[in-house]
């Protein structure tokens, strides 16, 4: 029994062995009463760990691509979370909770703690106005835990992260942009209104997380029809285009193709192979198409992308 | 032409002033509306922590502006990002350097001890973020940096020169064209540039601790004397390029070992550095408004071809020598730009 989260006790974590977990854990004040937890770790066994947080006046928001089975349990919830489950979720730290890991999990997670009162003040400075902020809010216990699905762009930030060597200042730079522009994120989540997942029939949700990996695990070759996709998702084309919406925020076509953009640009950016290799080995129809689809996203053609790098 | 002057400091109150004098409407402390007679569009501004602070202007002009920064009491460096497709004037030290990514010299680190001004053009989109870091904070990220050896050299380069510039890498391109798209009235929009800003600050010093561990092999002698054959190469602009031959005797090294060296230490080979920066030259005297014609200007920076100095010109600037030209005129006060 480990109780490794209580913000502004660095030195917990740390205290793991390599036997039990392998990798790196990271604190770091971020200022504004937000302090944030970075964790890039391997499971070297079965792991339970029990978080009971000893101040009661901050949120946590978990920000967690485990790639490996992990479950998250409370007195009335049990969920498994990971990068294909549920990966974002936010508990007040009033809230016990029981986290377990299998063995040869690789866990990357990044948790936000905010005051509460920075949390309020927050909202009202940016007149974000109470009724949203219940969203968040389990209005009969008064606590906050939701269990959600982040987005694309929030996946993106956090891989942009996990690129950099940890520690130091420029490190830490990079990791307090992180919280900022996934707390930018979150509120304009909030402030869009956006459908919270919880509401959606968990069944359904699975097929369209199902689908979604399935794209990115073939985001090298064509984009799959839409027919085939809500075949194996077990609905209508018209359901599954209305979910898949309603879930991940965008259609499944510029899912796809914000995504093979994005690999598109790892690709250029690891300098091995020439734009038209990429744009082979992504199976874009030509270059051009490619090189005006790259520009469409990021603003500036893959030639100046790389001339500049 | 109007003009307006302003300072900089890490906390809101500069703003008080520029927006009066400006006659735009300052709401809450952090967004400036561009008033209608000058155009349309805003700057924003927010402290992201106590040492650092970013300014993000986006807007259109109707009519010809000139932004006049005083230098200002507290020690402070200016990160200026240019993003906007036609370069603006940015005047340091009464010379005018253009700066726009268009031209690929999108970055210009300026001290705000000395006094700048900015000349956006009219009628076009401006995208710029200034990030105001605190001196001592910056040589505090530096000192704090794995390698000191580098962290000395970083701060010579800023020291030496009033100002520093550079292409914005693509990463952080990416990153302010993302500002593009995001509405500066929108509540996630703070956080959002707070982010942004510091990616880029950390982008900036992780662009120039690369070439730490390649630093550790070069001792400071071999530094120097490189150093020295570069600012032999900046003395003489208006000279043919030397050969490597002779720089490497000057350096007191073999061709290969000095080509080498001369690449780590500046990410470029002396002989395009030495274009890069005769051609920085060629436009301050193109716009100098001393010459009649663009042959004198290329006879005087030792090219004989007009031809081929068109074409190196062209790769820095993606413009024509003509473009930029400025001829003399027996009033140099009446400038006509046409952009």
């Amino acid at each position: 029994m480990i109780d490794p989260f209580v913000p502004g006790v660095p030195l917990v974590p740390a205290e793991i062995p390599d036997k039990v977990r392998s990798g790196n854990s990271y604190f770091l004040d971020c200022g504004d009463g937000i302090t944030a937890f970075y964790v890039d770790v391997k499971f070297n066994i079965d792991l339970h760990m029990y978080q009971n947080n000893k101040t009661n006046d901050f949120v946590g928001l978990y920000y967690n691509l485990t790639e490996g089975e992990t479950t998250l349990s409370g007195t009335d919830y049990k969920h498994d979370i990971g990068r294909w489950q549920y990966n974002l979720y936010v508990i007040d730290s009033t809230l016990k909770s029981n986290y377990y890991v299998k063995t040869g999990s690789k866990t990357f997670l990044l948790c936000i703690f905010i005051k509460k009162n920075t949390l309020e003040s927050f909202a009202k400075k940016n007149n974000i106005n109470f009724k949203n902020i219940n969203q968040i809010t389990d209005p009969k216990k008064n606590t906050i835990i939701r269990f959600d699905r982040m987005s694309s762009e929030s996946y993106h930030i956090l891989t942009d992260l996990r690129k950099l060597t940890v520690g130091g200042p420029v490190f830490d730079l990079h990791l307090t942009a992180t919280v900022h522009l996934l707390l930018s994120n979150y509120l304009r989540k909030i402030a869009g209104n956006r459908i919270i997942i919880q509401t959606v029939n968990e069944h359904d949700l699975a097929s369209i997380i199902a689908i979604q990996k399935f794209l990115i695990d073939n985001i090298e070759g064509h984009f799959p029809t839409i027919k085939l996709m809500a075949r194996n998702a077990n609905m209508s084309e018209s359901k599954f285009k209305n979910l898949f919406k309603k879930i991940t925020g965008t259609t499944p076509n510029a899912f796809f193709m914000d995504n093979k953009l994005l690999s598109a640009k790892d690709l250029l950016e690891e300098r091995k192979l020439t734009i038209s290799q990429v744009s082979d080995q992504l199976n874009f129809t030509n270059n051009s198409y490619f090189a005006s689809k790259f520009k469409e996203q990021f603003g500036l053609s893959p030639k100046v992308f790389i001339n500049q790098l | 032409m109007q003009k307006f002057t302003h300072f900089y400091s890490l906390t809101p109150e500069w703003q008080f002033q520029l927006a009066k004098e400006m006659g735009g409407e300052l709401i809450d402390n952090k967004i400036i509306v561009i008033p209608e007679n000058l155009g349309h569009g805003h700057s924003y501004f927010t402290q992201i922590t106590p040492g650092i602070s970013a300014l993000f202007m986006d807007f259109v002009l109707k009519t010809p502006i000139k932004m006049n920064r005083l230098k200002s009491e507290n020690e402070l460096y200016i990160f200026h990002f240019d993003f906007s497709n036609e370069p603006s004037l940015l005047k340091i030290n009464d010379i005018d350097y253009k700066i726009g990514s268009s031209i690929n010299l999108g970055l210009a680190v300026i001290s705000n001890a000395i006094e700048s001004s900015f000349k956006p053009p009219i009628n076009e989109r401006i995208i710029a973020l200034r990030i105001l870091v605190d001196k001592k904070l910056l040589n505090e990220f530096i000192k704090n940096h794995p390698t000191e050896e580098y962290s000395t050299r970083k701060i010579k380069i800023v020291k030496q020169e009033p100002y520093y510039y550079d292409n914005i890498d693509s990463n952080s391109l990416l990153l302010i064209q993302s500002l593009k798209s995001k509405s500066v009235f929108e509540s996630s929009f703070d956080p959002y540039l707070k982010g942004i800003s510091l990616k880029l600050l950390g982008n900036f010093l992780n662009r120039y601790s690369e070439s730490i561990t390649v630093k550790n092999e070069i001792s400071p002698v071999e530094i120097e004397a490189i150093n020295k054959t570069k600012t032999y190469l900046l003395d003489h602009l208006y000279n043919p390029f030397p050969s490597v031959q002779f720089l490497s005797q000057m350096a007191g090294m073999s061709p290969s070992k000095y080509k080498m060296l001369f690449k780590k230490e500046f990410h470029n080979t002396p002989n395009n550095l030495f274009i890069k920066e005769k051609m920085l030259l060629a436009n301050r005297l193109l716009q100098s408004g001393d010459y009649n014609t663009l042959t004198e200007i290329i006879y005087d920076l030792n090219y004989t071809k007009l031809s081929y100095f068109c074409s190196k010109y062209y790769e820095l600037f993606h413009r024509k020598p003509s473009e930029d030209f400025k001829k003399k005129h027996p009033s140099k006060k009446t400038r006509t730009v046409m952009m």
